[in-house]
């Protein structure tokens, strides 16, 4: 067992000092969460964050599922009054909204808050307090537009949230304003995980962790982190310049005073487009786990894999403009984002190939994640072939605005981070609760899953290339639409059907599923290294990285690294290219200041939509509140 | 605290819920028949359904009907006499003055059915709803509806502060004559 011990010259209790038997304990207890309620809501724990990060991302996940089945019941046959039109219109939007902003990416970044501290061999995420105001501001942003739209001040444009349309001429009322702050609490919640995941694999990697032992998982997301970090403000201006535009009067969006109304397009769609990968990257990141641990072999081509996500992040940013193909562009304008768009095909076939290839050399153990991702090649590469041919500017002229289009988003985000994602909860459940997910209703799950999502979206193809309009709430019979909207609508039940399988597994699972222990996959990364579900303080000592596949590398005893307070919150920070040990530094302790900044946020953030006064008085509050979360204590730092 | 809020959310939009009510087919019963609106305290006649008061109040009160009334305020070109609201061969909407009254009741009958020196009737040429979205309009022009329902500004040239950006004037029952409706021409 190599050993590295970190002397200092403090008078604390280092855990060299502490028996080993007494040790989990007090690390325990130094790294605990209060009891009570007020000790729930202070809890800087990156588990217990990330959880309820999960948690909520997928209640959003069924709300959204929920709006999806109305919008297919309504479209299940030709002239249908069950859900009238301005219902419909808020519906749609609703379902657009919640599965791209309040699904997509909160639940990549919540699988990130989880489990890359884990991977990367720390104690906790960077900046844990920022960890838990990302929370509470996503989830007091998403009951803030639910609970609007159940007042019927659901925002009914469309998620991109066009204007003239949305703008203040053509939607009356604050519906598109609750859109367009939701937007904004959304922006604030992701840029500061992406900023805490970007930290915590530059600086926190456990000692030898270097940079091409990182596991691909924590690669693909700290790649989708940058890709947050340089999308979203794209947005955040664009939602801000609509609301202002709205509800201050300001020409942004009005031609007639110098504005113009495609500069919202441009602004969204260059958030827009990285969106799409910061959905997917996450999904890549849940795959190269599990093709790994089940094809019982190192993913195949690590740097090309590494290099082909940071590729995609790159291109990403290249290609927004192919939404806008039918808005009149310069033919050398379309010709170069027809390029880009199909340029990034490359990247991900990359990745596509060395997961097939690790397979195909590995001996793969057909469990239930391993099929979830088995489904995911099935699903994505249909979408991805269906993408190539929206890349180009004829085909996507004449099936602009149809349901080939809605097809195709379906497949590739549905097929991309879906099934992965789901594939990922069977996983790493047993990390999470300690208990296995039952292995036949797995199956059950994906086969359903699987046949239902494509008898649900394939129809979606052809009523598409016959003509048919996305986000029209009603079609006339002579259409001749009517069966494939039928059968869409039945496949759409039995997708649906396929999620309360789940529900009812995770329910009854986390009750009396099997004990997992450790590490159930025999998997090689890191948080397959501490107990499940982890203790508070991640791991009793701090592993050392000898090799890219430590636990498969180093099977008898874990090199550890010693050195690290016992009696008070301490994390180690390495150097970012070779992990050296650099320095000791102290972790925030829990408190209640960011839930209580996120509320006054919240005030804020609402109380604009009806006047800008509440910017001006909340300001000063919310000054005073994130003073009192940085109020400096005395506490000395070990370097 | 969380419940707190959302029942503080809760009561904040409550009031928006008529506000954001939208009926874009509205039955074409009610746009045939005796006026609902006709009747107020200045004119003869029977008393029609509901009270005229209420009637205004569900347009006035909605973000739609305002809306919809701003669009048929140029679309019937009601611009062509009365500007943006400034006035010109008629008279000013966004003052206080008002020749036959400033109720919702009383804007929606001159609407409908005319007056003297050059204000035509629209009885039969505009459905009665969307008079009353226009009259609901008009009252918006003086900043008489509350401000998250008044329209905001149009995609167009600004001649003036958008509806919802002026500030309130208490309504003054009756005003003063402008010349115009002194002087008959």
């Amino acid at each position: 067992m190599s050993e590295t011990v970190l002397r200092s010259p403090s008078k604390e209790a280092l855990d060299t000092d502490v028996k080993d038997g007494e040790l989990p304990a007090r690390l325990a207890a130094t790294w605990g969460t209060a009891a009570g309620l007020i000790g729930a809501l202070s809890t800087v724990d990156h588990k217990i964050i990330g959880r309820r990060y999960i948690i909520t991302g997928f209640f959003f996940l069924f709300l959204g599922g929920l709006a999806a089945v109305a919008i297919r019941l309504q479209l299940a046959r030709p002239d249908n009054t069950l859900i009238g039109p301005d219902l419909y219109d808020q519906i749609f939007t609703m379902h657009g909204t919640t599965m791209m902003f309040l699904f997509g990416v909160p639940i990549g970044e919540a699988m990130a808050v989880y489990l890359v501290p884990l991977m990367v061999g720390t104690r906790n995420i960077a900046f844990p307090r920022l960890n838990a105001f990302s929370y509470y501001v996503y989830l007091f942003g998403g009951l803030m537009i639910w609970i609007a739209f159940a007042l019927n001040i659901g925002p009914d444009n469309g998620w991109f949230s066009y204007v003239p349309l949305a703008g203040p001429e053509f939607s009356p009322g604050k519906r598109a304003d609750f859109w367009a702050q939701m937007v904004t609490f959304t922006e604030v919640s992701a840029l500061a995980v992406a900023v805490e995941i970007i930290i915590t694999v530059l600086k926190l990697r456990a000692p030898g962790m270097t940079l091409d032992r990182i596991p691909l998982f924590v690669w693909a997301m700290f790649v989708n982190a940058f890709l947050i970090i340089f999308a979203m403000p794209a947005v955040m201006l664009g939602s801000t310049m609509l609301i202002l535009d709205r509800l201050l009067d300001t020409h942004f969006f009005n031609q007639a005073e110098g504005g113009d109304p495609l500069l919202w397009q441009h602004l969204f769609w260059f958030f827009g487009h990285p969106e799409v990968y910061i959905i997917f990257l996450p999904g890549t990141a849940f795959v190269s786990a599990i093709v790994a641990t089940f094809a019982r072999r190192p993913v195949f081509g690590y740097s090309a894999v590494v290099l082909s996500l940071i590729a995609t992040g790159f291109l990403s940013f290249g290609l927004w403009v192919h939404h806008m193909f039918t808005t009149g562009l310069p033919q050398l304008g379309a010709t170069f984002f027809t390029a880009s768009s199909m340029m990034i095909a490359i990247p991900s076939g990359i990745q596509i190939f060395c997961w097939i290839a690790t397979l195909w050399d590995g001996k793969p153990v057909y469990r239930t994640p391993l099929l979830f991702v088995l489904g995911f090649f099935f699903i994505f590469v249909a979408g991805g072939l269906s993408g190539i041919m929206l890349a180009s500017v004829p085909i996507d002229t004449q099936v602009h605005d149809t349901y080939f289009v809605v097809a195709h988003f379906h497949y590739v985000l549905i097929g991309g981070a879906v099934f992965p994602l789901i594939g990922a909860i069977y996983y790493w459940f047993p990390k999470f609760t300690g208990r296995m997910l039952r292995e036949g209703l797995g199956r059950w799950h994906f086969w359903l899953a699987l046949i239902g999502f494509n008898i649900a979206f394939f129809p979606m193809h052809i009523s598409g290339l016959r003509g048919m309009p996305r986000r029209v709430y009603t079609y006339p019979a002579e259409m001749g639409w009517d069966a494939l909207n039928l059968v869409s609508t039945l496949g759409a039940t039995l997708f649906v059907a396929s999620f309360l399988v789940f529900l009812y597994n995770v329910v009854v699972s986390s009750r009396g599923g099997e004990i997992a222990g450790d590490n159930p996959w025999d998997a090689s990364t890191l948080e397959w290294a501490t107990t499940s579900p982890p203790p508070p303080h991640n791991f009793d000592h701090v592993p050392f990285v000898t090799s890219r596949e430590l636990l498969w590398a180093e099977r008898q005893t874990l090199p550890v690294v010693a050195g690290l307070a016992v009696d008070k919150r301490e994390v180690l920070v390495t150097t970012t290219t070779q992990a050296l040990p650099d320095l000791k530094e102290s972790s925030p302790d829990p408190t209640i200041w960011p839930l209580i900044s996120a509320i006054v946020v919240t005030a804020i953030f609402i109380g604009s939509i009806f006047t800008p006064w509440a910017v001006a008085w909340g300001a000063p509050v919310a000054s005073f509140v994130i003073i009192a979360w940085f109020w400096p204590k005395s506490t000395e730092e070990n370097v | 605290m969380k419940h707190l809020l959302s029942i503080a959310a809760a009561l904040a939009v409550l009031a928006a819920c008529e506000r954001e009510d939208r009926e874009f087919r509205p039955s074409p019963v009610a746009t045939e028949g005796e006026a609902s609106i006709t009747l107020s305290s200045i004119s003869p006649g029977v008393v029609g359904l509901g009270t005229p008061r209420d009637i205004g109040k569900a347009y006035e009160e909605n973000a739609y009907h305002l809306s919809e009334g701003k669009r048929l305020f140029n679309w019937f070109n009601c611009k062509g006499c009365h500007a943006n609201g400034g006035g010109g061969s008629g008279p000013a909407l966004m003052d206080d003055s008002w020749i036959y009254g400033g109720e919702f009741q009383n804007i929606a009958q001159t609407i409908r059915e005319g007056r003297p020196n050059g204000m035509p009737s629209f009885r039969g040429k505009i459905p009665d709803e969307q008079i009353m979205q226009i009259a609901a309009y008009v009252r918006s022009m003086e900043r008489q509806v509350h401000q998250d329902a008044a329209p905001s500004r149009d995609d167009d040239l600004m001649p003036r502060p958008s509806e919802h950006r002026l500030p309130t004037s208490p309504p003054v029952a009756g005003g003063t004559v402008p010349p115009s409706g002194q002087a008959p021409q």
